[in-house]
């Protein structure tokens, strides 16, 4: 069977190979993408995630990567954003002044700090709890998850809750911040958690997800 | 937040080494056996530390982490002779997520408060080596090897308010001892530190990591010894090729008395005990 091909957009220096590394071990070729190109051939495309809203957003429009992406969205590949990956694609960042999103999914991504949290920047394992009130559940691959716990591993200063509930598939906790850790709509996933550090879990939602396609 | 579990393998020329008060090292086999091994037994994170880097002012660890990112999905920190930013980006790309800076941090605080700024606080990680000198707790660096003046809990301040992600406390007193954690320290230490705190050195029995949890208020433990040789005599049983070096510290009649863990049994015995663990 010919192997199905991800691109990951590369903005900076962020650590691609672990999810380069991830996608690979669950039969991906994957390639990396630095500037505008053609994507007729690709299978999936993924958003990583490090580094600060405002820098990437800049990144992303500077390399013309961001026509690269809403090109991606329209022709219906799939999109996998991951982290900072899924916050901009959102309606809109703080992170060091506001900065317009990509607008995809509704919300707008706020700092931590300003809530009563257990830790401003959150970086460990945390619990992911799926939306028992979201419909597209039921339909989802994650229904049918092999986890033995919900446990993912997040890195996090920075968080968004959608007020639409039929994009969110699961959500997370930090102090009286409950915040989306997974959202959902139509070709495009995303993950707050980093998948391709998640253990065994990680491998699990990314075959779940990804193989099938 | 939940505890974490982490596992810390000490590499020097590309071996996994373990030894007692950070030296005396011997060479217990290809880190790479051991780090899947410990992935395979849902360990939360894994720590390389070359620990001879910053006295020969080298890194060798970016080819290791490059090979291990392969097989191995969960966080590693890399840490010895981190020392600029460059050493910083080729980790990084190499499959760490996180550096873990000690000697560095101290000869020059510019280039911690620049790498914050550049790779952000959670990608930076602050080790402290401790050593009691009588009632006082007095940092060293280059694997416990130079003296400085400085006094812990006031390093320890000084390091959160540059915005660093986390800080690791080595207890050299109790490292590979197996005497337990130093309880007194990661107490204090965990008042005064708002940023996650990760406790290593001394891990003997469950029960070691069990009193750490509960009376102190540190995020993890982070544990060589007891891994690596209860890994190790599975190996020695079988004869696999992944072990290398002298087995003959093993063959002594102590080896039986040690006191050996897989990570499995230890997070068992944690969560039987009401730890939220993972």
């Amino acid at each position: 069977m010919k192997k199905k091909l991800a691109g990951i957009i590369n903005i900076s220096i962020s650590n691609i190979l672990s999810i380069k590394r991830s996608l690979e071990h669950i039969g991906f070729n994957v390639i990396i993408i630095d500037q505008y190109q053609d994507i007729d051939k690709l299978d999936l495309l993924v958003l990583p995630g490090v580094g600060t809203f405002k820098e990437a957003m800049k990144k992303l429009i500077e390399n013309n990567l961001l026509k690269l992406i809403e090109k991606a969205i329209q022709k219906n590949k799939k999109v996998l954003g991951l982290c900072l990956g899924m916050q901009i694609l959102f309606e809109e960042g703080e992170e060091f002044g506001l900065t317009k999103g990509i607008g995809f999914f509704k919300g707008k991504v706020e700092n931590f700090n300003k809530y009563k949290v257990e830790a401003n920047t959150l970086i460990g394992w945390n619990n992911v709890r799926f939306n028992n009130k979201n419909k597209l559940l039921e339909q989802h691959a994650l229904v049918a998850n092999k986890f033995t716990n919900n446990f993912f591993y997040f890195v996090h200063s920075y968080f968004v809750k959608t007020e639409d509930e039929n994009i969110e598939i699961a959500n997370s906790t930090n102090g009286e911040v409950v915040y989306s850790s997974i959202v959902k709509k139509d070709n495009v996933l995303a993950f707050q958690f980093h998948p391709e550090k998640s253990g065994e879990n990680g491998i699990i939602v990314l075959k779940n997800e990804l193989i099938n396609l | 937040m939940i505890k974490r579990i982490i596992a810390r393998l000490d590499i020097k020329n590309n071996f996994l080494v373990k030894g007692m008060h950070l030296e005396g090292l011997r060479i217990l086999g290809y880190p790479e056996f051991f780090a899947k091994k410990y992935f395979e037994e849902n360990i939360d994170e894994i720590i390389f530390q070359d620990v001879v880097a910053s006295l020969y002012k080298r890194n060798q660890l970016s080819l290791l982490t490059n090979k291990i990112s392969k097989n191995v999905f969960v966080p590693i920190t890399v840490g010895g002779g981190i020392r600029n930013i460059n050493d910083i980006k080729e980790v990084l790309v190499n499959g760490a997520d996180r550096v873990s800076i000690n000697t560095a941090a101290i000869s020059d605080k510019k280039f911690i408060k620049e790498s914050v700024k550049l790779f952000g606080s959670s990608t930076i990680i602050i080790t402290i080596e401790a050593l009691k000198i009588g009632e006082n707790y007095k940092v060293f660096t280059d694997s416990g090897r130079t003296e400085t003046n400085i006094d812990i809990f006031e390093w320890i301040k000084e390091v959160q308010d540059i915005g660093v992600g986390e800080i690791i406390l080595t207890s050299i007193n109790k490292e590979g001892t197996g005497k337990g954690f130093d309880i007194e320290l990661y107490e204090k230490a965990s008042k005064i530190c708002k940023i996650s705190l990760l406790a290593h050195g001394g891990t003997r029995k469950y029960e070691d990591v069990h009193n750490l949890f509960v009376n102190t208020e540190v995020n993890g433990a982070i544990i060589a010894s007891s891994f690596h040789f209860n890994y190790y005599k599975e190996l020695l049983k079988k004869k696999e090729i992944s072990l290398k070096g002298s087995t003959s510290f093993l063959v002594n009649k102590n080896f039986n008395n040690m006191f050996f863990f897989g990570i499995g049994d230890l997070k068992k015995y944690l969560k039987s005990k009401n730890i939220s663990i993972r």
